[in-house]
């Protein structure tokens, strides 16, 4: 029970890695978004899910990412477009990560969320003021290629939120949950860490906003820092459960193949099943699919 | 020098003085009390000691390293660590894993995980938890929970350690208890002890020397006997 979340990412690579085989473009799309969200709701969970600080603003993440990886194409090979949304996405945090992580609580949510809104709309104002409402990408990656990528960002935070959770780092962020000034008593250096597990949180979700953006071959600020994507992550993350590594695995899930189903069907329902889903789960699953999955595998 | 040397320190809270010029200087391997009624200053001392409160003047030099101006993490991390009189027990981490924090990041130094359950064993047993090591922080009683304390600053690797009524609001066997405990850590640790205490029999059973606060301000100084005699504080503390 315990290294589910891993063998859960490896059968996801071994199931993507068979996709291409039998699988049709659309197929890999549902790929592709699955394993989007499996990275978002884990980086995510590397600083919310350790420290309890809810961080209801990771789109600003995405969305420098993804806006560094389109000022960049085209100039350089999208590798390295990649990599430098994800610089960017953490030199972001790191410049803010003092100032935004000297509040907590109800103060940490919003503040992160006012941060996101903020960047949104100061990247809305260049582009207009550049005139321009948008930019089309030309010559992005095959689909397959895309896929890979993703599939690859989703190990690597499954395996860095793992490796985090078990570590030295991991217990001292714990401590930070718990009690930020007894963790601070006992020797845990609360401002270093924080800023680190900030920064960590960061760094996927800027490659995730540059492939998502390759995606689309289409970047439209309204929709690289839309708030949604912050609302859908942790509501990912709450579903699946906070307490292990499984948790956001099993709540991305869940939740990318239920959309992929309401978007066919029902596009309208797509947001109120979110916010359904959160309040029933927060009511009477608190500890999300993990916890109801460890109780019943204990009942078993 | 003392080991832990107090010099001048003062605090202004508004138009509170809630420490003005106070000396102090405890020594090496003896356990010293800090008495004085409610809004004496005692905590706020505690407070500017450990880093949590930066005091308006003064400076506090702890085995020859200046304190002031250190954060409370780093001012553990050379050796001093305080306890708190409202608990505060990682609620929902095992007792174990309560110290196995304080062991991986009170020492300043990387322990081998060998040497941190080491830590963790020893500190479980030089305040009697051992039993209830796997249970959460939040579900000990308030006597464990004293203990806890305790323990966690012990695991730090902490060679002074400053305890804030760790027997406030225990009942007589408990505290008698957790004077065999503390007498015990004295004798077979060599631990330096700064503790207040409301409970004036037992601070006066454990203390060497202790230096009595009112409003602030020193108002005595001495052995247990002294300060038992002292006309200033039979007026402070009786009328």
């Amino acid at each position: 029970m315990k290294n589910i979340g891993l063998i859960l990412g490896v059968a996801l690579a071994v199931v993507a890695a068979a996709v291409p085989a039998f699988g049709t473009p659309y197929m890999m799309g549902v790929v592709f978004q699955v394993a989007m969200w499996i990275a978002l709701a884990q980086s995510w969970s590397m600083l919310s899910a350790t420290t309890g600080y809810l961080s209801l603003g990771h789109a600003v993440f995405y969305g420098v990412g993804a806006y560094v990886c389109v000022l960049l194409t085209g100039t350089i090979p999208f590798e390295w477009a990649l990599l430098a949304g994800a610089v960017a996405a953490a030199v972001f945090a790191a410049i803010v990560g003092l100032p935004v992580l000297r509040v907590r609580g109800p103060y940490f949510v919003i503040l992160t969320y006012g941060l996101s809104e903020l960047v949104r709309h100061v990247v809305m104002r260049i582009e207009s003021a550049l005139g321009s409402f948008g930019r089309m990408i030309f010559d992005v990656p095959r689909t397959e290629v895309l896929m890979w990528w993703m599939v690859g960002l989703a190990v690597l935070a499954t395996l860095g939120a793992y490796a985090i959770r078990h570590s030295r780092f991991g217990a001292g962020l714990a401590a930070i949950r718990e009690d930020e000034v007894a963790a601070e008593t006992v020797g845990v250096p609360v401002t270093r860490l924080k800023l680190f597990a900030f920064i960590a949180s960061a760094i996927i979700p800027g490659a995730v906003g540059g492939l998502a953006l390759l995606r689309t071959s289409y970047f439209e600020p309204a929709q690289a820092f839309d708030p949604v994507i912050s609302f859908t992550i942790v509501t990912m993350a709450l579903v699946g459960g906070t307490e292990t590594v499984r948790g956001p695995i099993l709540g991305a899930l869940g939740f990318a193949l239920l959309s992929e189903l309401l978007w066919s069907s029902l596009p309208q329902l797509y947001m109120i099943v979110l916010g359904l889903t959160l309040i029933i789960f927060i009511l009477f699953v608190p500890r999300g699919l993990s916890g109801l999955f460890g109780r019943l595998g204990r009942a078993g | 020098m003392a080991f832990l040397d107090i010099k001048g320190v003062s605090k202004r809270f508004g138009g509170l003085m809630a420490l003005s010029d106070v000396d102090m200087q405890v020594e090496k391997g003896e356990i010293f009390g800090l008495m004085g009624a409610n809004g004496a200053g005692k905590t706020t001392l505690f407070s500017v000691i450990a880093g949590h409160v930066a005091p308006t003047t003064g400076e506090v030099v702890f085995d020859g390293q200046r304190l002031t101006g250190l954060s409370p993490s780093r001012v553990c991390r050379l050796g001093l660590c305080r306890t708190f009189q409202i608990v505060r027990p990682f609620a929902g981490l095992s007792v174990a894993e309560n110290l196995r924090v304080a062991a991986l990041y009170g020492s300043g130094r990387k322990l081998t995980s060998t040497e941190v359950a080491a830590v963790v064993d020893d500190a479980l047993e030089a305040v009697d938890l051992t039993d209830r090591r796997d249970l959460d922080g939040g579900q000990l009683t308030l006597s464990g929970q004293k203990r806890l304390e305790i323990a966690r600053a012990l695991a730090t690797g902490a060679r002074l350690v400053m305890l804030d009524e760790v027997m406030a609001g225990l009942n007589p066997t408990e505290i008698s208890a957790m004077l065999t405990t503390l007498e015990r850590l004295r004798t077979e640790r060599g631990l330096t002890f700064v503790i207040v205490e409301h409970v004036i029999g037992a601070l006066m059973t454990l203390s060497d020397r202790i230096l009595v606060l009112d409003h602030g301000e020193r108002i005595a100084f001495g052995t247990p006997e002294e300060i038992g005699n002292h006309d200033r504080v039979a007026e402070v503390y009786f009328g």
